[in-house]
C-alpha cells in the first residue's frame, strides 16, 4: 500500500462535490431535451454548462486519487477517465431519452472493472481507486455527452451519426459531416481530457487551495466550451450556436479573471521585471 | 504512374512541413519547460534556487499536442464543413486552437508557482506576458503545419480518416518526437551547464539549474535560443522522417499485394533502424564510456 502525501484539509468535503456535480451534469443534460420539446436548438448550450459541472467533480476526484503516489503523472488519470467514458457514452446513446442514466450506470460499470483489474490484479493497492476510477468513468462519459449535445443539440445516436451537406442549394444529409463521422467526438475527447487533469496537474504544490483550484476548472471548462461552440456552427444552426458562444464567452471572461485574482492571493509575490529575490543559502 | 509522382510530391511536402513543425514544437515546449525537464525547474525553488524560468506544465508534450492539433484540426474541419476555404479555414482553427493553448500557458504557469509559496518564489508577469506570446507564436507554426500535412493526407493522398482524428494522430505523434528528441538536450545539457560535463547530476546538485547569464538573470527565452541550435532541427529532423517514410512506404508499395507490400517495407524500415540504432549506442558507449576517473600521469 502507497503512502498518502497530502490530504484534503478545509473546503468542501468530495463527497458534496460529488452529488452536486452528479446532479447538475444530469440535470443540464436533460434540460436540452427541451431541444426536442420546442423543436429548436436553442438549448444546446446546456450541453457546455452539464461538461463545466461534471469537469468540477472530476478534477477534484483526481485530486484526491492522485494524493496517492499512484507512479503515474496527472494527465494519464484524464486519459483513463475518457477512454473508459468514451465506451459507456457511446453505448447509452442508444437509449433515446434514457441516454444520460444509461451513460451512468454503464460507465459505472466500466469503472468499476477497470478499478478493479487495476487495483487487485495489477496490485497497486490504493484505497480510493475503484471508487476514483468509477467516478472519473462517469465524468468521461458526462463530460462527452456534454459536449456531443453542445455541437449537435441532441444525444441521440442517430443525430451524432448523421449531419447535413448543403451542396447547390439542396441540402443532403451526410455522415461525413456529423459529430462521429468527423471525428469531432475526437476533439471533444482530447478537449475534455486536458481539461480535467490540468487544474489539479496545475495547482499542485504545498500551497494546493481548493477555491484556486475549482475556479480554474469552471476556467477550463468554459473555454473548452468557446472553442466546441466555434465548431458547433458546423451542426446547428448560427444563432443556436451563437447562444452558445456567448454563454461560453461570459462564463470564460468571468472564471478566468477569478482565478487570476485567487493566483495573486495565494503567490508569494506578484512582480513585474524585478530581479530573484535573495534567500539565505544561495 | 502519374498519381504516384503525384503521392510522392505531396510526401516531400508533407515531410518538410514536419521538420519545420517539429523544429517549433521542440523549441516551444523548452521555453515553457514542458515535459520532463520541468520536474527540475518545479524543484528548483523547493531547494532554494529561485529562478526566472517559465514554468508551463499542461501536460506532457504528447497528449498537450494531442489536444492542440486535434483541436486545430476540428475547428479547421468546421470551418471547412461551413464552405469556408480550405486555406482559410485551416488558418482560423490554428489560431483558435493557438488561442487555448497561450490560456492554458498562463493558468498553468501562475498555478504551479503560486503553489510554491511555501519557498518564496514569485510569479513574474513580465515572464509571463513576454513567454506567453513566444510559445504561442511557436505553437501557432507547429500546429498550422501538422494541421496542413494532416489535410494534405486526407484531401490529396485519400486518407481514410476525418481530419481531427488525423490531428489528434499526428498531434500525438509530434509531442512525442518533440519529447524524445529535444527534451535531452534541455534538460541533460542546458539545465546542467553548470555542471562538470559527463558526470551526471548527484542527487546534492538536484534543482540546481542555470539561473543566471554571463550578466544578469536568464530566462526562459534564453533556454528557446540555446535549444533552436540543435534540440529543435534535430526534433524537426525526427518527425519529419516518421512521416516523410510513413507516406513514402504507403504511396510506393502500397499497390503491392493489396497492401501487405507497404507493410512489409514498414517492416524492414524499422529493423534497418534498429540495427543502426544499435550500432550509434556500442560505439558511443565505446568512445563516451562510463565516467572514469582522469587517469595520473606516470611520474618519474
Amino acid at each position: 500500500m502507497t503512502v498518502k502525501i497530502e490530504v484534503v484539509a478545509g473546503g468542501i468535503p468530495h463527497t458534496k462535490i460529488m452529488v452536486a456535480g452528479l446532479l447538475a451534469s444530469l440535470v443540464c443534460l436533460y434540460l436540452s431535451y427541451l431541444n426536442v420539446v420546442t423543436k429548436t436548438e436553442m438549448f444546446s448550450f446546456f450541453g457546455g454548462l452539464a461538461v463545466v459541472a461534471a469537469l468540477l467533480w472530476g478534477s477534484h476526484t483526481i485530486k484526491v486519487l492522485c494524493s496517492y503516489g499512484i507512479g503515474t503523472g496527472v494527465p494519464s488519470a484524464g486519459m483513463i477517465a475518457f477512454g473508459s467514458g468514451v465506451m459507456g457514452m457511446l453505448l447509452a446513446t442508444k437509449f433515446g431519452i434514457a441516454a444520460p442514466i444509461v451513460a451512468l450506470v454503464l460507465a459505472a460499470i466500466i469503472g468499476l472493472i477497470i478499478g478493479y483489474l487495476s487495483n487487485d490484479v495489477l496490485n497497486m493497492k490504493i484505497p480510493t481507486m475503484v471508487k476514483s476510477l468509477t467516478e472519473l468513468a462517469i465524468v468521461g462519459a458526462f463530460t462527452l455527452m456534454g459536449f456531443a449535445v453542445l455541437m449537435t443539440g441532441s444525444f441521440t445516436f442517430a443525430n451524432l451519426m448523421s449531419g447535413s451537406v448543403t451542396f447547390l442549394g439542396q441540402v443532403m444529409p451526410s455522415f461525413q459531416v456529423s459529430f462521429i463521422g468527423g471525428s469531432l467526438i475526437a476533439t471533444a475527447f482530447m478537449l475534455g481530457a486536458i481539461a480535467i487533469q490540468h487544474p489539479f496537474n496545475a495547482c499542485l504544490g504545498p500551497g494546493w487551495t481548493q477555491d484556486r483550484m475549482l475556479i480554474l476548472t469552471a476556467e477550463c471548462g468554459f473555454l473548452s466550451m468557446i472553442v466546441a461552440a466555434f465548431m458547433s456552427f458546423a451542426l446547428i444552426t448560427s444563432g443556436s450556436a451563437l447562444i452558445s458562444l456567448i454563454v461560453a464567452l461570459v462564463g470564460w471572461g468571468y472564471t478566468y479573471s477569478e482565478y487570476m485574482k485567487l493566483g495573486k492571493r495565494d503567490a508569494a509575490a506578484w512582480l513585474d521585471s524585478k530581479p530573484i529575490p535573495d534567500v539565505e543559502e544561495h | 504512374m502519374e498519381s504516384i509522382v503525384f503521392g510522392i510530391g505531396i510526401t516531400a511536402l508533407t515531410g518538410a512541413l514536419a521538420t519545420v513543425a517539429g523544429a517549433a514544437e521542440d523549441t516551444e515546449s523548452n521555453i515553457g519547460s514542458q515535459g520532463d525537464p520541468n520536474s527540475q525547474v518545479q524543484l528548483a525553488p523547493q531547494m532554494g534556487y529561485l529562478h526566472r524560468i517559465f514554468n508551463k506544465a499542461v501536460a506532457g508534450e504528447p497528449p498537450a499536442y494531442g489536444l492542440w492539433c486535434a483541436l486545430g484540426a476540428g475547428l479547421a474541419w468546421a470551418f471547412m464543413a461551413m464552405q469556408i476555404n480550405a486555406v482559410l479555414a485551416i488558418v482560423l482553427g490554428c489560431v483558435l486552437a493557438v488561442f487555448v493553448q497561450g490560456v492554458y500557458a498562463t493558468t498553468a504557469y501562475v498555478g504551479r508557482t503560486a503553489s510554491l509559496k511555501k519557498f518564496g518564489q514569485p510569479v513574474y508577469v513580465d515572464i509571463l506576458k513576454s513567454m506567453t506570446t513566444v510559445t504561442m507564436a511557436h505553437a501557432f507554426v507547429a500546429i498550422f503545419c501538422t494541421v496542413t500535412l494532416c489535410y494534405l493526407m486526407n484531401a490529396a493522398l485519400g486518407h481514410p480518416f476525418p481530419l481531427p482524428l488525423l490531428g489528434l494522430l499526428w498531434g500525438i505523434a509530434l509531442g512525442a518526437a518533440g519529447s524524445a528528441v529535444g527534451n535531452p538536450y534541455y534538460g541533460k545539457e542546458r539545465q546542467y551547464q553548470n555542471q562538470k560535463f559527463g558526470a551526471g547530476v548527484p542527487i546534492a546538485q538536484s534543482g540546481n539549474i542555470v539561473r543566471y547569464a554571463e550578466a544578469g538573470e536568464r530566462n526562459s527565452l534564453d533556454n528557446g535560443f540555446f535549444t533552436a541550435k540543435l534540440g529543435g532541427p534535430a526534433s524537426g529532423v525526427c518527425f519529419g522522417l516518421i512521416v516523410f517514410l510513413e507516406l513514402w512506404r504507403t504511396v510506393i508499395f502500397e499497390r503491392i499485394s493489396a497492401g501487405w507490400g507497404a507493410i512489409i517495407v514498414g517492416i524492414l524500415i524499422i529493423l534497418i533502424f534498429t540495427v543502426i540504432d544499435r550500432y550509434i549506442e556500442v560505439w558511443a558507449r565505446k568512445t563516451y564510456g562510463p565516467y572514469a576517473a582522469p587517469v595520473k600521469e606516470a611520474s618519474s
